[in-house]
């Protein structure tokens, strides 16, 4: 190794070390959680009814690496998150997760092996967006990520699905229920619909 | 093909289950992996809830009479609708009612090529005519979808409410018919005229004939489609505005369509 060669590589070590130390992009960070949730979503040991808490308890492990379910609770409430104290919103967000999981992982479930593409990503300051599409018989279903940059990690807070934003969805809601119930109005009905989930899961 | 139906209200039941089926679960987009949009322009948050939008973006002026309409479709759809598509469901296996919803929408490509060629989507305009001769042809009547399975050409959609949306017209307000369901001004009159424009009409069948197809075509739509409807119920705390925004959004979506010509 000559002289030159040396200095060069010094150089590019020099160079490359921040790039290596830099976040990962939004798309490298995604895909590993989307591997493990379909992973775990194919894994026939953790199929049925019978295995339905085991797989939930594993799913929601998986999810919390890569997806902000504070972060979406408090996108969806909005302004009222403001209004209300820190009690109210620690419960709020408890009752909330419980919700979202119940949806979101619901949803989940649905999933039988799709192929999941990932097609491209757009970064603007610290919010991104990362397109997908799942394969549903020859029919390309797009689903685009949207993250939040929070310390050294991407993590996602809005799904939306052809269109439809997740948090869009129950945002509206949200708001035409805080319109007429106000905030304790809200809170019976995410409690109730909390119950009916539970009451599914005991008929099955 | 002839299809006799007694009374009105199945047809009914089943244009109500089109309607559904068309604007709930229309077959989904496909998309060119170099048409995305852009989903972050605008942040209505921001970590700042001071630009907090509290303002509707939908016109629902009819609100009280939309929701009372709602619970009139929703308790047709569970106690009339669902039980006559489960038994339809279960009289004939699936392979076969895939055949019927590939029949109906090869008859429905005349209003899909109108409606691309009038949004000036010339290479989906080609895809259907494409479409229309190698189903029709190798594809038995078009019974088959050979276009998909051999030559991976998957049907492009484009309806009438779309194209007047990619012209630039306002949704009106929002409108949710009895049996029909979601819609808007722009979309309503956009199915009046793809209604209008349907082949099927221009054949010669009476009255009780066209609506039994379109019938049959509804029901069938529905049975071999996800239950997006009741997944919505199940999964929302308002399901009324639940459907007004998804509906808003994905017919947004659509007119969008990622800015460039959309390959569905």
């Amino acid at each position: 190794m000559n002289v030159r060669t040396a200095v060069l590589l010094f150089l590019l070590s020099v160079l490359l070390c921040p790039v290596v130390n830099a976040v990962e992009s939004p798309m490298a960070q995604l895909k590993p959680t989307l591997k493990s949730l379909t992973d775990l979503l194919a894994d026939e040991r953790l199929k049925g009814d019978a295995h339905r808490d085991e797989r939930r308890a594993k799913i929601m492990k998986a999810i919390k690496v890569g997806f902000d379910f504070e972060e979406m609770s408090k996108r969806i409430l909005g302004r009222t998150w403001q209004d209300i104290s820190a009690e109210e919103r620690e419960y709020f967000t408890r009752q909330m997760i419980k919700l979202l999981e119940n949806i979101y992982v619901g949803k989940l479930e649905s999933y039988s092996g799709q192929q999941i593409d990932f097609q491209e990503e757009r970064v603007k300051g610290k919010r991104a967006q990362v397109s997908t599409t799942i394969d549903n018989q020859g029919v390309k279903v797009p689903v685009h990520y949207i993250l939040n940059l929070t310390d050294s990690r991407w993590m996602v807070y809005d799904i939306n699905i052809e269109g439809v934003s997740l948090v869009g969805n129950y945002r509206e809601q949200f708001k035409s229920i805080l319109r007429t119930d106000k905030f304790a109005g809200l809170i019976k009905v995410i409690e109730e619909k909390n119950k009916s989930f539970e009451k599914g899961q005991a008929s099955l | 093909m002839k299809i006799r139906t007694c009374s009105a209200i199945p047809v009914l039941l089943c244009l109500w289950l089109f309607l559904l089926g068309s604007s709930l679960i229309a077959p989904v987009a496909a998309v060119a992996a170099d048409a995305m949009p852009d989903l972050l322009l605008e942040d209505e948050y921001d970590n700042d809830y001071d630009d907090w939008q509290d303002a509707d973006i939908i016109s629902d002026p009819l609100e009280p009479w939309n929701r009372a309409v709602f619970v009139f479709n929703d308790k047709l759809y569970f106690w009339m609708l669902k039980p006559v598509k489960n038994v339809y469901a279960e009289a004939l296996p699936h392979d076969i009612r895939g055949c019927i919803d590939n029949f109906v929408n090869n008859l429905s490509s005349p209003i899909v090529l109108i409606n691309t060629l009038l949004q000036g989507r010339f290479s989906d305009a080609w895809t259907v005519i494409s479409r229309f001769g190698i189903n029709t042809v190798l594809g038995v009547y078009g019974f088959g979808d050979p276009a998909a399975s051999e030559f991976a050409m998957h049907p492009p959609s484009a309806d009438f409410g779309q194209t007047l949306g990619r012209y630039g017209a306002g949704t009106g307000i929002y409108l949710y018919w009895p049996i029909f369901g979601p819609s808007n001004v722009r979309d309503t009159l956009g199915r009046v005229a793809d209604f209008a424009a349907n082949p099927v009409n221009y054949v010669g069948l009476n009255s009780d004939e066209a609506l039994g197809y379109s019938g049959t075509a509804l029901v069938n739509r529905m049975s071999v489609s996800p239950d997006v409807y009741e997944e919505t119920i199940k999964y929302s705390l308002d399901p009324y505005v639940a459907i007004r925004q998804g509906y808003y959004e994905y017919r947004n979506a659509r007119i969008r369509g990622g800015g460039t010509e959309e390959n569905q």
